[in-house]
């Protein structure tokens, strides 16, 4: 019963269908299915599958985008359970992600978001011109493992550059990572921060080391 | 030529981006821009700072437009004039890295590299006026654009178009540009010495300091081109008609606070969106949708009676190759023929789309251009030209490398009607090979050293440059 609907909500995710990934979720849970096994063997699943493809070239972002809906969907179906029963999602970790001050470029910065959630870190996207201060309040509040910081100007690139500072002045052992068309790994290390990544792929990569690191 | 749109298809464009601009409006976050919009006429939501421009003040703003204007350079022989009709190419703009000419390892781009890659630019004439090649990244950002501005004066007397990223290191710039004619007012006389280029942040939104450089251009009506930057199925729709109506919106945004603030500032209307490659998620110039992109924007620029400005030729591959040669042909002609006033990164010494400079590409492309420019000259016929009775006297007997008169009419007209590449191989197979069997990609480096090693450029005045020096010192300082 349970491995069938474990492939339901594969299914739905994999098709990018937010109703079907709640219908199956529900079900889940009338099946007496262990939430965070649903997660696993279905959602999780689901969801690695399409960003796989999606790093091989075989998949749109539009449906990686949906995979990535239709996860949510099923998991907020699924997170009342799951805290009812003092237990906790695991992920590969927590990311907070944003556009630094004086840049309101969304878009590379939201397809990393993208990535990451499809493999499997929880992400955190704070938007656009974001100033130093709060990446590091939300650092401290949320106890992220990484911060993402991206910066499509030449000219907001030092802000890359202030934020480190600012996350290492506050003595928080969060993660660095940056990205952005002006932006260089040399960059990367001349402001200190912990890796540089040149697309959604590389950086979902870089996530995952960074994460390994610091354990 | 090549028209891509009918009459009525550029109406819908047209209707429909009327009806965004009215609509959706545009974000501007700039206050005394959204004040002055709407004392012309424009309603302003003050606190999303998104104007909303009704037709009739964009229409009495085009009119202040120019619909061509001329550009000086340092050397007068290589002014010229927008809009007058044909193609005018530049190079590349802006990569971060350069593949090393001597080594062919990829390294972080100097200043030296621009100072070459702009020498370069004074050499080939498909350049026919020049953009900063480079991003130097060994120069502090707050003498960036003074400092590339500097490089670029001093290594080509053509009319150069510079960097403007931040609203001080603009003025400084500008502040060059006076020292170099002799003053403010000489200045205010010839501000199309000088130009630049501006994105907007799509969809729809402009920020204070693209503003605040487009203003102080209009001050002086220094010329600019205003390039929407919208990625089709990203920050713009996924069809290629709503990204091109999107662009026209964020456009006419520019056109209108710009020319409300000076009129007859010449504006060249331009585009850089293409679509998102969506199996990688990442920006694709070198695509088929790119040139057909320009082509429709420049019907609607011609439409509204302003030059069109296109960044066509853009190369995607990360080395000189065949996808390079490809792409930049491709966008680049399809622009030309379409009737793009000014084909920028046309002729491109830059792979992986703005990022890594190459020295081989750009030679490469400079064939390229070169190819794209003579057919963009077309075919000259006339009584002469049709060669009738050259024809007649070289009969059936001789033909037109024995016959006197015949090789009289082929040295007076080759020149014009031949066009002669630089690193294209056309020699035999066994020339070929005792030439060392080389390929393009070989040839193009070794032409180009002997242009960086002989190739000069008259100094400029000692006096002019010190000055210029001076304005760079001056801020360097300010920031410490």
């Amino acid at each position: 019963m349970s491995s069938a609907i474990y492939e339901e909500l594969r299914a739905a995710v994999v098709q990018g269908n937010s109703e079907r990934a709640k219908a199956a979720a529900t079900r889940a849970i009338e099946a007496k299915v262990p939430p965070l096994d649903a997660i696993a063997n279905g959602l999780a699943k689901g969801v690695r599958e399409v960003g796989d493809k999606f790093g091989e070239g075989e998949v749109f972002l539009v449906e990686l985008i949906a995979s990535g809906k239709a996860m949510k969907a099923g998991m907020s179906v699924l997170l009342p359970v799951i805290k009812a029963s003092h237990s906790k999602v695991k992920t590969m970790g927590k990311v907070i992600m944003g556009t630094v001050e004086g840049d309101i470029h969304s878009i590379g910065k939201d397809i990393v978001a993208t990535m990451l959630e499809a493999n499997g870190f929880e992400v955190v996207n704070l938007g656009e011109d974001i100033p130093a201060k709060v990446f590091v309040e939300k650092a401290k509040e949320l106890d992220a493992d990484i911060i993402g910081l991206s910066a499509l100007l030449t000219s907001s690139m030092l802000k890359q550059k202030e934020t480190v500072a600012a996350v290492r002045a506050a003595g928080l052992r969060t993660k660095v990572m940056i990205g952005g068309a002006p932006t260089t790994n040399e960059w990367a290390a001349q402001i200190g921060a912990d890796g540089w990544a040149g697309d959604a792929t590389t950086a979902a990569n870089l996530a995952r080391a960074l994460v390994a690191k610091k354990k | 030529m090549y028209e891509l749109l009918n009459r009525d298809e550029i109406r819908m464009l047209h209707v429909a981006a009327m009806e965004v601009m009215e609509r959706v409006g545009v974000m501007i976050q700039h206050d005394g821009a959204l004040k002055s919009l709407k004392d012309a006429g424009a309603s302003v939501d003050d606190k999303k700072r998104v104007v909303k421009i009704p037709e009739y003040l964009l229409r009495e703003t085009l009119k202040k437009c120019p619909s061509r204007h001329q550009m000086t350079a340092r050397n007068p022989k290589c002014n010229f004039v927008i809009g007058g009709g044909n193609s005018v190419l530049t190079n590349a703009f802006g990569a971060h890295y350069v593949n090393d000419l001597q080594t062919g390892q990829r390294r972080l781009s100097t200043v030296r590299d621009l100072d070459e890659f702009t020498r370069l630019s004074d050499y080939f004439d498909t350049v026919d006026y020049v953009k900063p090649n480079i991003m130097p990244q060994d120069v502090t950002q707050d003498v960036l654009q003074q400092t590339m501005a500097l490089s670029m004066w001093k290594n080509t007397e053509k009319h150069c178009s510079f960097l403007a990223i931040t609203p001080e290191g603009w003025r400084d710039v500008i502040e060059m540009a006076k020292a170099f004619v002799g003053g403010e007012e000489e200045f205010r006389k010839q501000p199309h010495l000088i130009d630049t280029g501006f994105n907007n942040v799509p969809p729809l939104k402009y920020t204070y300091e693209i503003v605040e450089m487009m203003l102080e251009c209009a001050k002086y009506r220094i010329p600019f081109d205003i390039s929407t930057g919208a990625l089709a199925s990203a920050s713009g729709p996924v069809t290629l008609a709503g990204l091109i109506v999107q662009g026209t919106v964020e456009n006419h945004a520019a056109v209108v606070l710009t020319e409300l603030a000076g009129p007859g500032t010449p504006i060249m209307w331009g585009s850089c969106g293409t679509i998102l490659d969506q199996r990688h998620g990442t920006a694709a110039f070198g695509s088929p949708e790119d040139g057909l992109i320009h082509a429709a924007m420049c019907q609607l620029a011609h439409y509204y009676g302003i030059p069109y400005y296109g960044a066509a030729g853009v190369i995607d591959s990360k080395v000189p190759d065949a996808q390079a040669a490809y792409e930049n042909m491709m966008n680049a002609l399809v622009a030309t023929l379409a009737g793009a006033d000014v084909v920028h990164d046309a002729v491109y010494g830059i792979v992986e789309a703005g990022i890594t400079g190459s020295y081989e590409q750009f030679a490469i492309s400079h064939d390229i251009c070169g190819a794209i420019k003579r057919i963009a000259r077309g075919i000259t016929v006339t009584k002469e030209t049709l060669a009738v009775d050259v024809i007649a006297k070289v009969g059936h007997d001789m033909n037109h490398l024995t016959c006197d008169e015949a090789l009289e009419f082929t040295k007076k007209h080759l020149r014009d009607e031949h066009w002669q590449p630089w690193v294209t191989d056309r020699t035999s197979r066994p020339d070929w090979e005792a030439k060392g069997s080389k390929d393009i990609v070989q040839r193009a480096r070794e032409k180009v050293k002997k242009v960086l090693e002989t190739h000069q450029i008259p100094p400029i005045d000692k006096d002019i440059e010190a000055r210029m020096q001076e304005i760079i010192k001056r801020r360097a300082k300010k920031l410490k």
